[in-house]
């Protein structure tokens, strides 16, 4: 089974975009959305796709604390552990 | 005080509704804009401005805040070394002269190649701006983001109409949730814009069902190029406890 952060990548290059092109997530997943220019319409909606894939508790806010998307995947392990 | 020079200034005043004026910002890329509104930026807003990956997002940063810096001095009497930016729990900035808060109230929104800034002498608001452009995640970004009545008018719609519709109620329901000042703690899925507004109106009053007391004037700002929106807290009945 695919990691966190594999799904995560994937979830990213599926749903999200900048200037009409993919959103560029380093291997590390070392870069926060914010940083990546992603507009408050898709982040809100992204934070809802990390709900239903994940099955976690996760409001827009609190997804948008994480400094990183790293961050948000240790998050996510976390709930499951 | 700020002021572009030889280039010209690259916002304008695009609006007036009630005691909010709206100005409406050029993002297209520009050199010189873009150089001048780096200088005007502090060190600490340069430094979020080279954090951005791509260029996009950091030339609409750096124009968007020199912009809105220019306003507010203007608006303040002060220059831009005086003016600071401290921000609420929620996230939500505030202007300070000289480390002192000021209760001017302002709020920032951009899309690919438009910004505005919408400002007032008190009292909340909110602001949004989108370009409509086709999407193929526009049913899925639907589901995510609209109420169970846009919902349905969303889905009796075709084309460019459904494009047209799903902007328009995105940024009246993202003003509302800036003015409100709560971040995305307000699911946007829980509300849903006034009937009337829905229907066509350019204007209409609206409370969040889960905190009635605050009374919200919501206007369409859109044009043939982008749509935007203006919510205005207008009044507040007493409160016996806080409705934010």
């Amino acid at each position: 089974m695919a990691s966190t952060q594999d799904r995560l990548r994937t979830l990213v290059a599926e749903n999200l975009e900048v200037d009409g092109k993919p959103v560029e997530v380093p291997a590390d997943l070392n870069v926060s959305l914010s940083d990546a220019g992603v507009p408050s319409m898709d982040f809100v909606a992204f934070a809802k796709v990390i709900v239903r894939e994940f099955d976690v508790p996760l409001t827009p806010d609190e997804c948008a604390d994480f400094s990183t998307l790293k961050d948000l995947a240790a998050y996510i392990d976390s709930q499951a552990a | 005080m700020l002021r572009s020079s030889a280039a010209g200034c690259w916002w304008r005043p695009f609006a007036e509704v009630a005691e909010a004026a709206v100005f409406l910002i050029d993002l297209a890329p520009h050199g010189q804009h873009e150089a001048e509104a780096l200088e005007w930026l502090s060190g600490e807003e340069r430094a979020r401005s080279r954090r951005f990956v791509r260029a996009g997002p950091r030339r609409r940063f750096a124009l968007c805040r020199a912009a809105l810096r220019a306003v507010l001095c203007h608006r303040l009497g002060c220059d831009s070394q005086q003016l600071t930016f401290g921000t609420s729990s929620h996230g939500k900035p505030f202007a300070e002269v000289d480390e002192t808060p000021e209760p001017i109230s302002f709020n920032v929104s951009h899309g690919r190649s438009h910004g505005l800034i919408a400002v007032a002498a008190r009292g909340r608001l909110g602001v949004d701006i989108e370009e409509r452009r086709a999407r193929d995640d526009l049913e899925d970004l639907t589901d995510a983001l609209l109420g169970p009545n846009e919902k349905r008018e969303f889905a009796l719609l075709r084309g460019n109409a459904r494009t047209h519709y799903f902007f328009r109620m995105w940024t009246l329901k993202e003003a509302l949730i800036k003015a409100l000042g709560l971040g995305f703690s307000q699911d946007p899925a829980e509300f849903e814009v006034p009937l009337a507004v829905r229907q066509g109106a350019r204007t209409g009053t609206f409370r969040f069902p889960s905190r009635p007391r605050a009374v919200w004037r919501v206007d369409d700002l859109g044009t043939e190029d982008f749509a935007a929106a203006l919510a205005l807290e207008t009044m507040a009945q007493p409160r016996q406890s806080s409705d934010g």
